[in-house]
């Protein structure tokens, strides 16, 4: 410490005139699992925070050592006392302890500093790279952005994924789950979406959160290593809240992160926030409504898990001009047991959002992916946002897509087929190949036009099948050697114009002269 | 089961039954029901209840080691201008306060101990708050 700070607690010391401070306060009567039982406090609030007195009786430099100070949040207000959860280690209550009120309901820092950064569900800073200096504090509990105060969807959030963006597209503000089964690439996708938002100008990029609910840590270590490697972490901040913390944490981190978001969303900024995953929100929800005598209802979840979840995805909107013009796009994530999407909280959940992206097992066993079946997945509002390049050729693929896997289902039993139907099942396999992504490698709008437009004009019925997703990197690398100026046009204009797709034709004709070997199949 | 019951019997007590017609009614209730049973556990639950209500309404005066004659005057005139008597209040030293005093109980904490005080400019000084 410097002289002058020693001056200055001498000062303090020296003008010290003893002044009572009051405060409303409570007793510890009860405590265990996180949660613990308050005798007192009869003027708190619902979730507000209150602080765990662990200096009384210490001798001061005891109290001194202590480590950072010790918070709780209320959840339940009953006749005669209060349950709170603790927010840290259950190990430093005991009973009889003195609780103060702090007449604050939660919230979390916010501010640009919280980019690139890895945060807990309080905010607080854990990738060891020092406290924020200077933040605004969001609560974590806010109404949602009222009717009147809000705008259609009709911007585009180019996720970098063919099938997505083509299939099902996603706008800014929509809310468009992601379901499946454990390791059918979620996640994948999730952090794709991130990753290409690389390729946005930075006044339009959004701003990226990632919330890691109930994780494990080494998981979200490495996702966040992938961030960082892509450039991506510049506009990502991560939530993080791993299997090894508090139920009380895990639920939290939703609402903390999206309180982050809105703190960027008032300033009219664009915002993607990802949760992975919300069963595991809603298992720690479970946990702790149980632990706090809450009535359980089906599947001993209680009965107001459906709010729990309603509440935390309304708050993603698209702000009116008046408020902004700022916008949240929240992509939850759930996870399926054995494929059942009518389970209680899959369910809830695909009634509440915008549309789903269903990722299926067997196609990734297929090696399909990303391993959406896009028979049942949609986007009910994205549509409005799509770019009209995309919309131009895109339009046929999802019935192209069913029409396929209908006749590939009949081709089992078939032995001979007419020419028409063969050459269906040629074009659906070829397309299904093109629609073949790989993991962390999102591909910008433009060259996706450029891939689509190839294969709805049988640029690809030539090449043969295996062949066929590394035909279409080459022709796609060219383009983008012969013909960025074209590629540039189409992501500046988002149209594809009648001298656009001449332009496309003649750039598909001088690859295959530039590259007979590769249309091997031709007669 | 026991809780309510001790709890039910505290209440009525409180808004003035004599306590042996009370007990007498409970008795009479819970032989009615076949409930007898649950009487000695009752009354443990009645004890218990008794104690924390006590509890939540004592007030506790902590001084500090030096100046406790002073810190004494100056909660005691705090106490009167709440309209209460400082017999209603016990008294402890605890050395731990450094000095000053620290009145706890009836929900409210009045803390003017040198401890917080400097509790509290060390935690400016280390960026802890």
């Amino acid at each position: 410490m410097d002289s002058s700070a020693v001056e200055k607690i001498i000062r303090e010391i020296e003008q010290f005139t003893p002044q009572s401070e009051v405060e409303h306060v409570g007793k510890v009567t009860a405590v265990g699992d996180g949660v613990v039982a308050i005798d007192g406090l009869s003027k708190a609030v619902m979730s507000e925070i209150v602080l765990f007195e662990e200096t009384k009786g210490k001798k001061l430099a005891s109290a001194m050592d202590t480590q950072n100070e010790l918070y709780g949040l209320i959840l339940n207000l009953e006749e005669d006392s209060v349950r709170a959860t603790i927010l840290g280690d259950t190990s430093r209550v005991s009973e009889g302890m003195t609780v103060k009120s702090t007449g604050k309901i939660l919230s979390v820092p916010s501010s640009e500093e919280l980019l690139g950064r890895v945060v807990n569900a309080l905010g607080e800073p854990i990738d060891g790279k020092g406290p924020f200096k200077k933040t605004t504090l969001m609560p974590i509990e806010r109404q949602a952005a009222g009717v009147i105060f809000r705008k259609s969807v009709s911007v585009p959030l180019a996720t970098g994924t063919k099938a997505i963006d083509a299939m099902i597209p996603i706008g800014r503000g929509q809310r468009e789950l992601i379901i499946g089964d454990r390791g059918t690439g979620k996640t994948t996708v999730a952090v794709d979406a991130i990753i290409n938002q690389k390729y946005e100008p930075a006044e339009t990029r959004p701003i990226c959160i990632y919330v890691a609910i109930g994780q494990k840590e080494s998981k979200t270590a490495r996702i966040t290593q992938q961030l960082r490697e892509e450039g991506a972490m510049d506009y990502t901040i991560i939530v993080d809240a791993p299997a090894s913390a508090p139920a009380a944490l895990q639920y939290l981190a939703p609402f903390s992160g999206v309180a982050i978001g809105e703190y960027f969303m008032d300033k009219g900024r664009d915002v993607l926030i990802i949760y992975d995953d919300l069963s595991k929100q809603a298992t720690a929800y479970r946990q702790l409504s149980l632990l706090l005598r809450r009535p359980p209802g089906r599947e001993a979840y209680p009965g107001d898990v459906f709010y729990l979840h309603s509440r935390l995805l309304e708050r993603a909107c698209r702000l009116s001009e008046e408020k902004g013009g700022g916008s949240i796009t929240a992509l939850p994530i759930i996870e399926t047991q054995e494929g059942d999407v009518s389970g209680y909280i899959p369910t809830n959940v695909i009634s509440i959002t915008d549309g789903q992206m269903f990722l299926v097992t067997d196609l990734f066993n297929k090696g399909i992916k990303p391993a959406i079946d896009v028979g049942i997945s949609v986007s009910r509002v994205g549509s409005a946002a799509q770019t009209k390049a995309m919309k131009a050729v895109a339009g046929g693929i999802k019935l192209e897509l069913a029409q396929f896997r209908e006749l590939e289902a009949f081709m089992q039993f078939a032995s001979d087929l007419d020419k028409a139907t063969a050459d269906r099942i040629e074009s659906g396999r070829r397309m299904v190949e093109v629609l073949k992504q790989k993991n962390g490698a999102p591909i910008p709008l433009e060259k996706q036009v450029a891939a689509l437009y190839a294969a709805g004009h049988a640029f690809f019925l030539d090449v043969p099948v295996n062949k066929v997703t590394e035909v279409e990197k080459q022709y796609v690398d060219f383009l983008d050697g012969q013909y960025s100026k074209a590629l540039g046009e189409i992501k500046k204009t988002g149209l594809l114009s009648e001298d656009m797709k001449k332009t496309l034709n003649k750039a598909m004709g001088e690859f295959r002269l530039a590259h007979p070997e590769l249309f091997s199949l031709a007669k | 089961m026991e809780h309510s019951y001790a709890t039910a019997l505290w209440k009525i007590i409180g808004a003035g039954t004599a306590p042996k017609r009370a007990i007498s009614q409970l008795r009479e209730h819970l032989a009615l029901r076949g409930r007898l049973a649950l009487l000695p556990r009752i009354a443990r639950a009645f004890a218990r209840h008794a104690t924390r209500e006590r509890a939540k309404n004592t007030l506790t005066l902590s001084v500090g080691a030096q100046g406790a004659a002073e810190a004494k005057r100056e909660a005691n005139a705090l106490l009167a201008g709440m309209h209460i008597d400082r017999h209603d209040v016990e008294t402890v030293v605890d050395e731990t306060l450094v000095g000053g005093w620290r009145l706890e109980g009836r929900e409210y904490l009045y803390d003017a101990s040198y401890k917080r005080y400097l509790l509290d400019i060390y935690r400016r000084m280390t960026n802890r708050v």
